[in-house]
């Protein structure tokens, strides 16, 4: 008997040291995907790679629109978000004095037990060879641009190590590379960073041209996860001609602890949600966002 | 010949001789080519690596042009070496070994110093009158030291003033009437009877810590503890002023007499001690140590050139991060130490930020601003004023929407053939008829500049129903559009854009790729409509 509880006992240790989601999961809110995934959602604090297809393998264009999705629902790490809360408070109530004479801890103090980060909140480092991410059509994916802090270098060992600077400071709510190259090493090394920040980073592959992209599609690499964003035909709208409502396919190619899978998925709006099919998709409650649309100025 | 060695001076050889003159001296004279470019850049190199004395050194201009002298104003700085015949020592130490011939003179003014060291000093002699000797030192010197054009020396000369001291008694009017103002400006200057400042050679710093070694140091290891011991200099004296370095020169006196630099910005200023020396670290190795392994470091310079006011507050705190980036300065106080890691090693301009503007002309509305840029509040003003904002209403007149009936959408090009010009605009999308918003779909990436595209098509008002794009062939089988934007009227270059009107298009491909196309140059006039591939969606 007793041996049987040590055995379960040592067993949840394993699994506890195992788990790759240490710093928690962002679901997708789509059971189906989630369900996929260890944990039940995409692991925090970890690196994922984000691939795109034929043509797409270039502008990973369907990819910066699944990343923007999830950016636009994922926040700084919790014990940073904790000490935000801890300050504000005190700042309200008017402690210590001087708002800049705080002594913030990193630990969740037990004023701020329970507060969780806010989703689609705190700065994204964004680091790509040439700045063409276009703000409004981030938008539409959910991502607000005046989160991110955009890095541009003209070599993949610059990015990736900017990459890595970024994945140290635990405020960021998380760091996104294109690279065209991720070697293991390079890999493994963004994996340690975020592992220890919390932050989370996705990496756009991005090929120059197809050579390239055949030689580096079936190379390995330390990422948690890879993921392959297809852009489908539309589906038709009743009655609508034109483009109806644009679809991805999106593809879980590899996954520690998970299963590959395919969905066809309808892109993410502009809450950053993802839906298999309107109407069939079990989602939470869309968040409360305010009712004003992201890029108010934008005419 | 501009210029001759001791050698040849004792020959009998002199600077302005012809050169053929010169050879019947000496027939076996070595010659070179005088390059008065080099020479000079020669002495700016120098002049610069006497800063290791004063921030305020310059190479000295000879009234016919030409320098060759270097003047450094060491007020308040010969005490750091143990005073001035020490610092003139040191000087003249480290000059014979770099194997340069030197004239040193220390005066009250520039313009005795300069006499002094061409006319009085020597070799390893240098002239050092006692503060308030001056004029007694000066006296005995040729008029010719006092700076004056050859045709002016002359003139004195030949009414009997040889020595500067025959000058003193002269009335001053009656010297300028006779030789022109420049005798007796020149004589109050080196009797400091007249102002003469010096004009250093780029900026001064505002504040400036120094380093010097007994042994050059060339290890990296050994730098990078120099960078703390000066930043740790530098610091404190920050904080006791209230300013945060915004911009930063490292200078590295390499024994060879030549000056490398480390030049940084950051984003915000700081006086972080860690933040500092690990930036300056970290460039460490952009520094030419003159091979390797180097020459070796006998001098380093930390100047610092801008400053902003930065209050007193608490280093290197996590601070949270509550919202946009640079907006609030919470957030930038955290973020500010990895922009300025990512600034120092990619350059500024490499990290920037999407603002959204006022615009609808699509490369416009959204604009990558550097960091370097967009941290100083008050250049951000005038700069969205620089791009003028729309009059009232402009927006509806310059971006015309065609909200045409619904109609089936053909599959193929025969197919729209068939059904003739009513379908000359095709609608539809989620962007207008669902959502409610009349704000149609943007593109996730657009490019600058739009790429051009090869594209077949049937009718004026249409899309393509095929186009090459980077060598790849695409069949649109869907469309929306056409989306007319045309340029902002009320700028000037804005009315005179050959291609001021773009018809924009929704297009998707076999694969379900989607584009965004645009044609420019309205179908109707003579020239044929060219397209462009803006940008690609999600």
């Amino acid at each position: 008997m007793s041996q049987a509880v040590s055995l379960t006992a040592l067993r949840e240790r394993i699994r506890r040291i195992e788990r790759p989601a240490r710093h928690g999961v962002l679901p997708f809110g789509v059971a189906t995907i989630d369900r996929a995934l260890p944990g039940g959602g995409l692991a925090l604090g970890a690196v994922h790679e984000i691939l795109g297809q034929g043509g797409d393998e270039e502008d990973a264009a369907a990819a910066a629109g699944f990343a923007a999705g999830i950016l636009a629902r994922l926040g700084p790490h919790p014990a940073v978000a904790c000490a935000s809360a801890t300050l504000s408070r005190n700042a309200g109530e008017g402690y210590g004095g001087a708002a800049g004479s705080f002594t913030l801890s990193r630990t969740a103090g037990e004023g701020a037990r329970g507060h969780r980060p806010r989703a689609g909140e705190g700065p994204v480092l964004w680091c790509l060879k040439r700045p063409d991410l276009y703000g409004p059509g981030l938008a539409a994916h959910g991502l607000d641009s005046a989160r991110l802090v955009i890095v541009a270098a003209p070599r993949d060992e610059e990015i990736l190590w900017a990459i890595e600077e970024g994945l140290r400071l635990p405020g960021l709510a998380a760091v996104v590379g294109e690279v065209g190259r991720l070697p293991m090493v390079a890999g493994r090394r963004l994996q340690l960073a975020a592992e220890r920040s919390g932050v989370t980073a996705l990496v756009l592959r991005r090929w120059r041209n197809g050579e390239e992209a055949a030689t580096e599609r079936e190379r390995s690499s330390a990422a948690l996860t890879r993921w392959r964003v297809t852009a489908l035909p539309s589906r038709d709208i009743e009655g609508a001609p034109g483009i109806g409502s644009p679809r991805w396919r999106v593809e879980l190619l590899r996954c520690r602890g998970g299963v590959p899978a395919l969905w066809d998925v309808e892109v993410a709006d502009a809450s950053g949600h993802v839906s298999v099919s309107a109407g069939l998709a079990d989602r939470p409650p869309p968040l409360q966002r305010s009712s004003e649309p992201p890029l108010r100025r934008f005419g | 010949m501009a210029a001759v060695n001791p050698l040849a001076a004792a020959a009998g050889l002199a600077p302005g001789m012809p050169l053929a003159d010169a050879l019947s001296f000496l027939p076996g004279l070595v010659t070179a080519p005088a390059e008065p470019a080099a020479d000079s850049a020669a002495l700016t190199r120098l002049a610069e690596w006497c800063g290791r004395y004063s921030p305020w050194t310059a190479p000295d201009f000879q009234p016919g042009g030409g320098a060759d002298g270097i003047k450094i104003e060491i007020t308040g700085s010969a005490h750091l070496w143990g005073g001035e015949a020490a610092l003139a020592a040191d000087l003249a130490r480290h000059l014979a070994r770099q194997g340069i011939t030197h004239r040193i003179a220390i005066a009250g003014t520039l313009g005795a110093a300069r006499a002094l060291a061409r006319f009085a000093a020597e070799d390893g002699r240098p002239a050092l009158p006692a503060p308030g000797d001056e004029q007694a030192a000066l006296a005995t010197l040729p008029v010719e030291a006092l700076r004056l054009d050859p045709v002016t020396a002359a003139g004195l000369r030949r009414v009997g003033l040889r020595h500067i001291g025959e000058l003193y008694p002269m009335p001053r009017d009656a010297l300028a009437r006779r030789f022109g103002d420049a005798v007796a400006r020149r004589l109050d200057q080196a009797l400091g009877d007249m102002p003469e400042p010096l004009m250093p050679l780029g900026e001064t710093p505002s504040r400036r810590v120094r380093l010097s070694f007994a042994e050059p140091i060339s290890d990296p290891a050994d730098l990078a503890c120099a960078i703390e011991r000066l930043v740790a200099d530098l610091v404190p004296r920050l904080a006791r002023e209230g300013v945060g370095a915004r911009r930063l020169d490292l200078a590295f006196h390499r024994v060879d007499g030549r000056v490398e630099h480390i030049s940084l910005g950051t984003a915000r200023p700081t006086r972080d001690p860690r933040h500092l020396a690990r930036l300056l670290t970290a460039k460490l190795d952009t520094v030419d140590l003159g091979g390797d392994p180097g020459l070796g470091v006998e001098d380093m310079i930390l100047a610092v050139f801008a400053v902003e006011p930065l209050p007193a507050e608490q280093i290197a705190s996590p601070l949270p991060c509550s919202g946009q980036v640079g907006a609030d300065g919470e957030t930038g106080a955290a973020l500010a130490p990895l922009l300025d890691r990512l600034g120092a090693r990619l350059g500024l301009d490499a990290v920037s930020r999407l603002e959204p503007r006022e615009s609808h002309i699509p490369e416009r509305a959204s604009v990558n601003v550097s960091i370097s840029e967009a941290k100083d509040g008050k250049d951000s003003k005038p700069r969205r004023l620089a791009s003028p904002s729309p009059p009232r209403g402009a927006e509806r007149v310059g971006v015309r929407w065609r909200i045409p009936e619904c109609r089936p959408i053909p599959t193929s090009p025969s197919q729209r053939c068939a059904l003739g010009p009513s379908l000359s605009s095709l609608k539809g999308g989620e962007g207008f008829l669902h959502s409610g918003i009349r704000k149609p779909p943007r593109p996730v990436r657009l490019f600058a500049p739009p790429e051009p595209v090869e594209a077949f098509w049937v009718l004026p008002d249409d899309p393509p129903f095929r186009f090459v794009w980077r060598r790849r062939r695409h069949r649109v089988l869907r469309a929306d559009g056409p989306e007319r934007i045309a340029e902002e009227w009320w700028t000037a270059e804005g009315s005179a854009a050959a291609d001021a009107i773009r018809d924009y298009y929704r297009v998707e491909d076999e694969a379900g790729r989607r584009f965004w196309l645009f044609r420019a140059g309205l179908a109707a006039s003579d020239l044929p409509p060219r397209w462009f591939v803006h940008g690609v969606f999600a």
